[in-house]
């Protein structure tokens, strides 16, 4: 197969499905080959020979896919994530009656994820981003329970501003290069005014805080399988996209800092944030946003110094696979944990946890002693970032803790786990220890040595130190874990303040007495009044109008008088 | 004079004289009226395949002028815009013609219906091919009074209701148009329109009598387009059949007022001459203005069909954002919307007649969990809906990518606030019939249904139609770079009208490897 047909087939399959789903008699029963969809972009990943390009001039605006290093990274996590998701959700919503739509909207939102990370240029990659924004608004409000809703609104909402965000920042990239190839776009340094719409943009998907507030309350609403891909697969979404369209080296060093900042607070947030939840669900999207903004500080001190650019970018690639791979396991496990013993449940989501973390011997090991490598090697200091990076690890720690601690608890009914959900979460799980070799032998066995190790093991020993002190608190002392943070944090005081604000205007007669509250309160009511009004006698006059003599007269009347007016126009021109 | 003129004449004729033949026939001759409708809407477009062929392909000319006073003549020409104006009403009629015989199947009426819907593209044709303002003027009027039976022809208190204010209004508009028309003619002459304008030599001692006869046709033209005073009428006439709301919303009326403003601004004044007297600017903020209020007002309409109607209000104004910001690029994003549009908001109102045929939904709220019912129609409705809020890869993405790049290439960066404003407020009032569609359950029946217990989800003729037109809206945007696309034909109608010869390579060739 060439890989002209190869690449497009990555995100065509999945598309090809979805029309096959309308067939007459077969289409329903069709879903059962979702798992099928993403075999092309798995081969790929593996096969596709290095630096595979391809030109579509036929396809939207003249369409480039190609892979490189990092698309192939990002290809093997979007397609194995997606591929276990699938497998898991033949078991998991095998019996739901709208299973035919959560498969529809889940391979749309596969295509579109599978796109963008073949996507060599801004139009497809644009294009792709938003098929997979907007289908899997259907995976969030599958259940549609009013909780779905709530997240599915504040979802598409913040969706929808990154969405436009992003659409005006490539357009000022695209207008600056002259073209729309990713190639193309690099060649010019993007503008301020771009590289704030992008970071935004793509900051919403990827979970920079404050743009995050959608996750913690999306992740959880979808059904698991969906939960999976979003948390795993799908937030990296907007790493990529920075690393494509903000590439280091030709962004102001600016921006690294902003996004170490950011990435920074962000990793610890969701730590501090995620510790105080009472859903399984919430604790891992939490995680989720905690290693996103680890990863995002990755980025940042590549922006910083793009001499550890190449280093850092393919240690994110790895940091990615793990996270996404571990990530998934947790979900998928989590489906497994409510139908299992409590000790069994621990077990199936001890490794996936531990890796998270960065216990030696699993990717995270890898990951983070990669991530961290060029950082030591830096012309400036770094050990601030290292050190808070650690920290972050720590609480990683803490957070699976508070996971597992959940996980194990709670209410649970015993039934049989089909084959279609052990078997994709086995796989994530095994994937979470044998994937480092695979990749990146090397390194794997470098991460072993005692140095890296000790550096590995001191954030986990304090954050089993603190949880060990939680734990024996609230055994032996009967402490509860207040509920300081509530699920999607600041947005429930936003919602909340909305809603406050408008009521407390309205109800203090108070406040219309301050200075320029009369004018206000007279803008409040005046001006409904005064536009009901003017549409009262906009209507009146148009009675009027409406009457044929009327009408007739002012017809005539008009045309004379534009007669007579070019008349004399006329006249006067010649004269 | 060139030859094949004829071919011109042929292709008005093959709507005029079926409609006029109509209008003889018994109501009960239902094969042979739809004989004849289906006859001429296919001859027409077969036609048009022809001319188009001709001038592209043999590089033909067609034209045929007739003196109608000393110094006046009647022009029919076909250049590449009135080609693409042409074309995209001869699809559009061939497709309704479908829709509405299935649509109306067993109604009062249909003979006067049928045969005035003719006459309405008859008209259409005729300002698509006019040569110069004075045969646009009459062609603009007949179609004035030719849609007018059509706006009423339900009969109700409201549709009279609604006529009458359509009429007030394009009438008026009319008079205007009438009035700036002679003005101009005594000025400068009856001339043909021109690429880049016939009126430089009269700008010196002439422009402010110029900015005030661009203001009156403008005015003119501005109703039929829904420019923002002269709207009301619009959301009022969606009370016609659904046929007839997707007609005048797509290509006859709205759409004719938008080609006379985009011929006045380039075969008339000229972008240049235009943007030197200083008028484009405040039409930009006039289309601007008509842009925001436009959506505002679809948000808080109730209405499927009245929400729809704010939102033509609101986006047809696109199309003179794009040509208002006199450059190539915006007038591509402008003209290519001037299909796109057509092409998707055909489609929503088809949907909105099937749902309404077919289940008696007239409101947003009534839509929920109509996606599991009428899957079809529901996709239909969502792919356009997307496309107008301009989520790729639909129609309505290529044209405000161009528009944004038009923005930023005639330095009006903040344009795009604009469309990203528009956008915004577009996906406020079109996700949730969208939501509520798919993921909604519907509890009790439905408020009207027919059509039921069949292999379709309705009657095939309002369900194909809809399909059609909705993979259109799907195509033109994912295969724009195509050589059949409106963007490649428009590409090639800037490059000619603006002659500018970079235009071509930067939207075709900028990305050859």
């Amino acid at each position: 197969m060439t890989p002209d047909l190869w690449l497009l087939l990555i995100p065509l399959t999945p598309l090809l499905l979805v029309s096959a789903l309308a067939l007459p008699v077969v289409g329903r029963h069709l879903w059962r080959l979702t798992p099928l969809a993403v075999l092309p972009a798995l081969a790929g990943a593996l096969w596709l020979p290095e630096g595979a390009w391809a030109f579509y001039p036929w396809l939207l605006l003249g369409t480039e896919l190609a892979l490189d290093p990092v698309g192939r990274g990002f290809l093997l996590l979007t397609a194995l994530l997606w591929g276990a998701a699938a497998v898991y959700a033949q078991g998991y919503l095998g019996a739901d009656p709208s299973r035919v739509r959560f498969h529809a909207f889940f391979l749309l939102a596969m295509a579109g994820n599978l796109g963008l990370v073949v996507a060599a240029d801004v139009v497809f990659f644009y294009t792709s981003f938003a098929l997979m924004s907007l289908a899997s608004m259907g995976l969030v409000v599958h259940e549609q329970h009013f909780e779905s809703w709530r997240a599915g609104w504040v979802y598409l909402g913040m969706a929808l501003v990154g969405e436009v965000a992003l659409f005006t920042g490539l357009i000022l990239l695209v207008h600056d290069a002259g073209g729309h190839g990713l190639v193309r776009v690099w060649e010019q340094p993007p503008g301020m005014a771009a590289v704030i719409l992008l970071l935004g943009g793509l900051g919403v998907k990827a979970g920079l805080v404050p743009l995050h507030l959608w996750l913690p309350l999306a992740h959880p609403a979808a059904p698991t399988p969906a939960s999976a891909v979003l948390s795993g697969a799908m937030i990296k979404a907007g790493l990529l996209g920075w690393m494509r369209l903000l590439p280091p080296g030709s962004v102001p060093e600016a921006l690294g800092t902003v996004l170490v900042v950011l990435g920074l607070v962000g990793a610890g947030y969701g730590v501090l944030a995620g510790v105080f939840q009472h859903r399984v669900k919430t604790v891992l999207a939490y995680s989720s946003i905690s290693q996103m903004g680890l990863m995002t500080a990755g980025l940042g001190v590549a922006m910083m110094h793009p001499a550890l650019a190449p280093a850092l970018i393919s240690a994110l690639v790895l940091y990615a696979l793990h996270h996404g791979i571990a990530k998934a396991a947790l979900f998928l496990g989590v489906g497994i944990a409510q139908r299992v013993g409590r000790t069994a449940a621990l077990a199936w989501l001890l490794l996936p946890g531990l890796a998270l973390a960065g216990m030696p011997l699993t990717s995270g090991a890898v990951a983070k002693t990669l991530l961290k490598a060029p950082m030591y090697d830096a012309p400036v200091d770094l050990s601030l970032v290292t050190l808070l990076l650690s920290t972050a690890a720590a609480g990683t720690f803490l957070l699976m803790l508070r996971f597992w601690v959940l996980a194990a608890g709670g209410s649970r009914e015993p039934r049989p786990v089909p084959v279609s959900l052990w078997l994709p979460c086995l796989a994530l799980v095994l994937g979470t220890v044998v994937l480092p070799w695979v990749l990146a032998p090397e390194d794997a066995f470098k991460a072993l040595a005692v140095e890296p190790a000790l550096a590995l093991l001191w954030p986990m020993g304090l954050g089993l130190l603190i949880g060990g002190i939680a734990l024996l608190l609230a055994r032996f002392r009967g402490w509860t874990l207040p509920r300081w943070i509530p699920e999607g944090d600041l947005w429930v005081p936003l919602e909340r303040g909305g809603q406050g604000v408008l009521g407390w205007v309205s109800r203090t007669p108070g406040f219309w007495h301050m200075p320029g509250g009369g004018f206000t309160l007279a803008l409040v009511h005046g001006v409904p009044r005064l536009w009901a009004a003017w549409l009262d006698r906009v209507a009146r006059g148009e009675r009027m109008l409406l009457r044929w003599e009327t009408l007739g007269l002012l017809f005539i009347g008009l045309v004379l008088s534009m007669l007579v007016a070019v008349y004399l126009g006329a006249v006067m021109v010649m004269s | 004079m060139a030859t094949g003129g004829y071919m011109l004449l042929l292709i008005l004729l093959s709507s005029l004289l079926p409609g006029v033949a109509i209008f003889f026939l018994r109501e009960q001759q239902f094969a042979l009226r739809t004989a004849l409708n289906l006859g001429g809407a296919t001859l027409k477009f077969l036609l048009i395949i022809a001319l188009l062929v001709g001038v592209y392909r043999d590089g033909k000319t067609y034209s045929l002028s007739v003196n109608l006073l000393p110094g006046i003549d009647l022009v029919l020409a076909a250049d590449a815009l009135s080609l693409l104006f042409a074309t995209l009403s001869a699809v559009l009629w061939l497709v309704t013609t479908i829709y509405a015989i299935g649509y109306l199947e067993d109604s009062p009426n249909r003979s006067r219906f049928f045969g005035f819907f003719s006459l309405c593209v008859s008209a259409t044709v005729g300002i698509a091919f006019s040569g110069n303002l004075i045969t646009l003027l009459i062609f603009y009027e007949i179609l004035t009074l030719a849609t007018w039976p059509l706006v009423v022809h339900r009969g109700t208190a409201e549709s009279f209701r609604a006529g009458r204010i359509y009429l007030a209004y394009t009438l008026l508009g009319g008079a205007v148009l009438l009035g700036a028309v002679v003005w101009l003619t005594l000025l400068a002459g009856s001339e043909p329109f021109t690429a880049g304008g016939y009126l430089h030599h009269l700008s010196a001692d002439q422009g402010p009598v110029l900015i005030m006869i661009f203001a009156m046709l403008m005015a003119g033209f501005g109703v039929k387009a829904a420019l923002l005073p002269l709207h009301s009428w619009l959301p009022r006439a969606m009370v016609a059949p659904a046929p007839v709301s997707a007609l005048l919303h797509a290509v006859a009326v709205v759409k004719a007022g938008a080609f006379g403003i985009v011929r006045v601004l380039n075969d008339v004044y000229g972008v240049e001459l235009a943007a030197d007297l200083g008028v484009t600017l405040p039409l930009l903020l006039l289309a601007i203005m008509t842009i925001v209020y436009g959506s505002v007002r679809a948000v808080f309409a109730d209405d499927l069909k009245q929400r729809l109607a704010f939102s033509t209000v609101s986006q047809v104004s696109y199309i003179i954002l794009g040509v208002a910001l006199a450059g190539p690029i915006g007038a591509v994003g402008g003209l290519v919307h001037l299909v796109h549009q057509g092409v998707m908001k055909i489609t929503l109102f088809f949907c909105a007649g099937n749902f309404a045929e077919t289940l008696g939904i007239h409101r947003v709220d009534e839509m929920r969990g109509v996606g599991r019912r009428m899957p079809w129609t529901m996709t239909a409705f969502t792919l356009a809906a997307l496309g107008m809020i301009g989520i790729p890869p639909l129609a309505g993405f290529i044209s405000k990518w161009y528009l944004g790049l038009g923005a930023l290439e005639a330095g009006l960066a903040w344009v795009t606030v604009v469309l990203v404003v528009s956008s915004l407020l577009n996906a406020l009032y079109f996700l949730p019939p969208i939501l509520r569609g798919w993921f909604s359950r519907r509890e009790g029946p439905w408020p009207d249904e027919r059509h039921g217990g069949g292999r379709l989800e309705t009657h095939w003729m309002l369900l194909l139609p809809t399909m059609a037109v909705a993979a259109m809206a799907l195509g033109m945007g994912l295969l724009a770079s195509l050589t059949i696309s409106p963007l490649y034909w428009v590409t090639f109608i800037v490059e000619f009208e603006y002659g500018y010869d970079h235009i071509w390579r930067a939207i075709f060739e900028w990305e050859t490897p």
